[in-house]
């Protein structure tokens, strides 16, 4: 008996090992295995819900970015980037809405008009309510917004509101200069229009006119969601939902795989594989979410004209897109992507041409003399600090892309990619590239990486970045309300910024959310803004 | 005895506040103190007298020491502050986060007991047979993943190919510590494992053991007489020293399984420089650590005769 | 029992413990040696990339198969040794050295020195290992050399208590007595006395420790604050390479075998040389 415990124990200790070894060996048998059991669970859920129609159908959510890391700790729109959630989960919603060509279409609102330059009239639908079945009217909002200006730091320079008015239906927005993308602004999450009357619990809870009401919030860990009885628009589905904070990539992907969550955001591009088969769906769409890179004015080798083109030649988007992110992200020529009217389909730039990089920077007297493989000029190294960070899983993975074919053509990249970078980034002489990730135009709308970016009073223009006639551009786009002239602005600002090198973007985020095969309605949308919508359902 | 508990208490006391002044210095070094941090964490720009005002409210304009003494003072009252993330008490985050992590300890050490103690007086009875081996060469196997590695095959094996327990820890029902607690508990065994059967091999090899042999007595009464109990000091030396490893390893392990205990917490404070929780967490980590220890100390003195005579001399 | 009979046996087992040790010492000088030139051995260029080449499987241009850059894994994990092993060889010899000097002065000269240095190894010993390398690294930030840093911080007391003990135990003893009658000055009975009889302990103290001291390397790589990529180094292509473990298992077992042969190998060295020094506790019974 002893002994049978004993080998019990020993067995046990070995057959983890013996699990990695056997996945090791026997790759094609692992597989088999692993979709056998994905059916089973396809086949006791089906046989659930089959069982009885009136049974309560339930949907668990696995999410990588609710997180108080993410500046999402709670659905309440009202608390930093906390409306990303409230928004994504089903909560709240905007008067206006994004739509796949990332315009405005009105959804709480009914329509609007542009009195003058400073006045906008918007009025409501006249059907919608709140999740405890008041109604959402112009002074609902009105209460709603002037509390968001009050409390949101962020809004409110946005936003530059100056007084709102209700009557009825009917919201008046002054705004204290002209604001052509007001409106834009408004579908921001942080807009999302909750009950003030019911106001906001101290776990974040809030009311708000979506087809999920949050119940439960712990932050960090999980949001339990019941179906809104009410809900204006339609039907709901799905009787409760709970949606599951899992900060490591491969826990979510074991997870889904092993049938606890219904459908997944955030896994990592390694492990796409495992569900490109007949038991999941994806749902992805392009976004505007770049990963560029942004050049340091201040440093002496970034100043060289040539040693920036060499850079921006050097970059293989291609194979940074189609073989380190699995083909999953498009390869980007200018800010935003091609399917929005300023996008990048008539914009030029530099295309990986190592070649072309090595006689850019030979011409420019950067040459190998010493025989270590990098450059020299005057006695100086080529070499370039490139400062990124781990967070977002793509970037360490273009930090080591670049690093590689930048050093064929003679440049030593010194990778920093580090956790820290936000402070690293505001001391000018510690680093040469900056590279992030950023959501460049959410709204619709290309003001907002240009302000926040590039220009002499923005905040992330890191590497002090100054073009005259990208000010000058800029003024323009910021006081014209016609949307054509609009465009043609922001794609010149585009091209100026890529003719000076001063932005190299390397390629634009797919947004996939994988999910069983019996779920439907589960649909990526390009501004990256709704998740879980009414039409969501388990079959 | 009563005097010795007295003074092993007294000497905890400058342990303590060494602790707690390190933990206070070490995170004033990081540099920035919690105004400039909370500006850079929020991203607002604010003006000099603001800042100065918050300084001066929070106390930050007074010299170092001062500041220490204050900070102590709060603590005794259970205050240590507010998460600069998520804005709520520290202290309460903590606390409620603490039972999770301390029951996912203690199953961990149980499940270590269970599997180092039989298998290691095993290998040692069986020494240099194959038993031993097999044993041995499963110590290594443990030994040589790391926790985040034994966890991820945990889980494919558990949760995926078997299918019996779930990936994600969902409350702290018993199905769910299984897998966290295996996961710790296969590392520490694999450690300790080697040295229980070291321990025993040794107390094997002593004269009473043979003399006891040489007069017939069974070698199973030798080994639960006298060998287990003259052993036992030394392994539970080995379980508390486990101790200290294993507050740091729920860490990792609690981030993957999506245990909500405050190793958790303290990694996502780590990579969101939340000093007040990664200070909190860090101190009374080592607060518990040095309880612990104290608790073994005092317990050996009842469990080992010499000792426990001597303490009496005292 | 007949003493020439105990002699004898003692004798043929310290040969066979010889053997072994030198067997031992063999094996773990050609790991050090592979190390140490790796970069020479290594077929390929560790930090070249292929992307054409990624993700293959095991086959006889790459035996351990590439990685998602199409590098080669089997000089990856060759240099990733060098790395691995000479950062764990590095962290245990500061803190062997550095906590056996402090102890066998405290031991030695016991008084005001030895209470003051014990507090603050107490206060090192409060803090869990792990726990507080992960605040030291989180203040310092990630890198390899802060790691190393964070964990020896935590480490060296272990060394010093044994060292302490040991001397305290050898200090009064009859031996030490005579040394000192014979007018050997006190840095003379330490070093050439005390520290060559407190060796061994020492020695397999450090042999022993190395696996947990690389494990917790790979631990901190993992939270992010161990080596940063692209570094070879075995914990941190586990780690990074642990998402892959079902789609291209090879990435994640390459360094995991690295890290199981030098485990294993060290651990037996660290065995064998306490057979070695302390027969009696080898083979008996």
């Amino acid at each position: 008996m002893k002994r049978m415990i004993v080998a019990l124990l020993v067995l046990c200790m070995s057959a983890s090992m013996l699990a990695g070894c056997g996945g090791g060996g026997n790759n094609a048998a692992a597989d088999t295995g692993e979709n056998g059991s994905t059916n089973e669970t396809d086949a006791e859920s089906s046989g659930d819900s089959g069982s009885s129609s009136s049974a309560k159908k339930t949907f668990v959510f696995g999410d990588t970015t609710f997180n108080a890391e993410n500046e999402e700790p709670t659905v309440n729109p009202h608390e930093v980037y906390a409306g990303w959630a409230c928004m994504r989960y089903g909560v709240g919603e905007t008067l206006f809405r994004i739509n796949d060509n990332m315009e405005l279409d009105p959804w709480l609102a009914e329509s609007y008009e542009l009195v003058d330059d400073l006045t906008w009239k918007i009025t409501m639908k006249d059907n919608v309510c709140f999740s405890n079945g008041k109604t959402c009217d112009a002074a609902a909002v009105k209460a709603c917004l002037d509390h968001l200006i009050e409390v949101h730091d962020r809004a409110r320079g946005d936003l530059m509101i100056d007084t709102i008015d209700s009557d009825g239906q009917t919201l008046m927005i002054k705004t204290s200069v002209p604001a052509p993308s007001l409106l834009n602004y408004l579908s921001e999450p942080y807009g999302c229009i909750i009950d003030m009357d019911a106001g906001i619990t101290d776990e974040g809870i809030v009311v708000g006119t979506g087809p999920y009401v949050p119940v439960e919030l712990v932050t960090d860990d999980h949001l339990n969601l019941v179906k809104n009885e009410n809900y204006w628009d339609g039907p709901v589905h799905i009787d409760e939902i709970t949606v599951r904070t899992i900060s490591d990539g491969d826990t979510l992907a074991l997870a889904l795989q092993s049938g606890e969550i219904d459908a997944a955001y955030g896994m990592a591009y390694a492990s796409y594989p495992l569900f490109e088969n007949d038991n999941y769906t994806f749902s992805g769409t392009q976004t505007s979410r770049s990963f560029y890179c942004q050049m340091n004015y201040t440093s002496p080798v970034i100043q060289d004209d040539a040693v920036r083109k060499a850079v921006a030649m050097g970059i293989n988007k291609e194979g940074f897109v189609n073989t380190l992110l699995n083909g999953y992200g498009y390869v980007a020529t200018g800010a935003f992507p091609d399917s929005v009217a300023f996008g990048g389909s008539t914009l030029t730039t530099e295309t990986y041409d190592p070649e072309g990089a090595m006689k850019v920077l030979e011409d420019a007297g950067w040459v190998d003399s010493d025989g270590d493989g990098i450059r020299e000029k005057n006695g100086q190294k080529l070499e370039i600090r490139w400062l990124s960070y781990p967070s977002r899983q793509e970037l360490p993975l273009l930090a080591e892309s670049a690093q590689a074919t930048l050093k064929d053509i003679g440049i030593q990249l010194n990778l920093n990619v580090t956790a820290d970078h936000n402070s690293i980034a505001t001391d000018q002489s510690a680093w040469d590239i900056y590279v992030g990730a950023n959501v460049n135009s959410g709204l619709g709308d290309p003001t907002n990486f240009f302000s926040t970016h590039c220009l002499d009073a923005s905040t992330k223009n890191r590497g002090s970045y100054h073009n005259d006639e990208l000010e000058k551009l800029s003024v323009q786009l910021n006081s014209s309300f016609d949307q054509d002239e609009r465009n043609q602005i922001a794609i010149q600002m585009q091209q100026q910024l890529l003719d000076d090198n001063a932005f190299v973007f390397c390629s634009f985020l797919r947004m996939s959310m994988i999910s069983k095969s019996n779920v439907t309605g589960l649909t990526a949308h390009p501004c990256d803004f709704y998740e879980l919508t009414a039409e969501l359902d388990i079959n | 005895m009563q005097k010795y508990i007295v003074k092993r208490l007294l000497q905890l006391i400058p342990i303590l506040l060494a602790i707690t002044f390190l933990s206070f210095a070490m995170m004033r070094i990081a540099g920035s103190d919690a105004v400039e941090q909370k500006m850079e964490n929020t991203g607002a720009v604010v003006s000099q007298e603001v800042v100065d005002a918050a300084r001066e409210e929070l106390g930050l304009d007074k010299p170092f020491l001062t500041q220490y003494f204050v900070w102590l003072g709060n603590l005794l009252r259970g205050d240590m502050g507010t998460s600069y993330i998520s804005n709520k008490r520290v202290f309460s985050t903590f606390v409620s986060k603490l039972p999770a992590t301390l029951l996912l300890a203690v199953t961990s050490i149980l499940l270590t007991v269970v599997i180092s103690i039989p298998l290691g007086i095993l290998a040692a009875v069986k020494q240099n047979r194959f038993t031993d081996y097999l044993i041995r060469i499963a110590s290594f196997l443990g030994n040589s993943m790391p926790n985040f590695f034994v966890a991820l095959l945990l889980m494919y094996l558990f949760a995926i190919r078997l299918n019996v327990f779930p990936v994600i820890a969902e409350g702290t029902g018993l199905k769910s510590v299984a897998m966290p607690s295996l996961t710790l508990a296969i590392a520490m065994s694999a450690k300790y494992l080697r040295q229980i059967r070291a321990t025993i091999l040794d107390e094997l090899s002593k004269d009473y053991v043979a003399g006891a042999r040489a007069r017939g007595v069974k070698f199973s009464v030798i080994m639960r007489k006298s060998v287990l109990k003259a052993s036992l000091v030394t392994i539970i030396t080995l379980l508390t020293l486990s101790v200290g490893s294993l507050l740091g390893g729920t860490a990792i392990v609690e981030s993957i399984f999506m245990w909500d205990g405050v190793g958790k917490m303290a990694v996502d404070a780590i990579s969101m420089r939340d000093y007040p929780i990664i200070q909190a967490y860090v101190m009374w980590m080592a607060i518990i650590y040095v309880v612990v220890n104290l608790i073994t100390d005092l317990s050996y003195r009842f469990l080992d005769p010499r000792i426990r005579l001597g303490g009496m001399e005292l | 029992m007949n003493e020439t009979v105990t002699v004898r046996t003692q004798k043929i087992k310290s040969n066979h413990a010889k053997r072994r040790l030198c067997v031992f010492l063999v094996l773990t000088a050609l790991l050090l040696l592979t190390a140490l030139f790796s970069m020479q051995l290594a077929p390929y260029d560790p930090y070249a990339q292929n992307l054409e080449e990624a993700m293959q499987p095991p086959s006889v241009r790459h035996i351990m198969g590439t990685d998602q850059h199409g590098r080669d894994m089997f000089s990856r994990v060759l240099v990733g040794g060098r790395t691995s092993i000479f950062a764990t060889l590095a962290l245990v010899a500061v803190i062997s050295v550095f906590g056996t000097c402090v102890g066998t002065l405290c031991g030695y000269y016991g008084g005001k020195l030895d209470s003051v240095i014990m507090r603050i190894s107490d206060v090192c010993l409060a803090f869990p290992g792990l726990v507080f390398a992960m605040a030291v690294a989180a203040l310092l930030g990630g890198g390899i050399s802060n790691a190393v840093l964070a964990l020896a911080v935590v480490s060296w007391p272990k060394y010093s208590r044994v060292a302490r003990s040991q001397t305290l135990a050898l200090k009064d003893g009859p031996f030490i007595s005579a040394v000192r009658l014979a007018g050997s000055s006190s840095i003379q009975v330490v070093s050439r006395h005390i520290l060559p009889n407190i060796l061994g302990p020492i020695l397999v103290t450090a042999m022993l420790d190395i696996g947990t001291m690389m494990m917790e390397l790979a631990g901190l790589s993992f939270l992010g604050l161990g080596a940063v990529p692209p570094t070879a180094e075995w914990g941190n292509m586990m780690s990074t390479g642990r998402s892959m473990l079902q789609m291209y298992p090879w990435i994640v077992l390459s360094p995991g075998i690295g890290i199981f042969i030098s485990v294993v190998l060290f651990n037996l060295l660290g065995d064998t040389v306490r057979d070695y020094l302390d027969p009696r506790n080898s083979r008996s019974r």
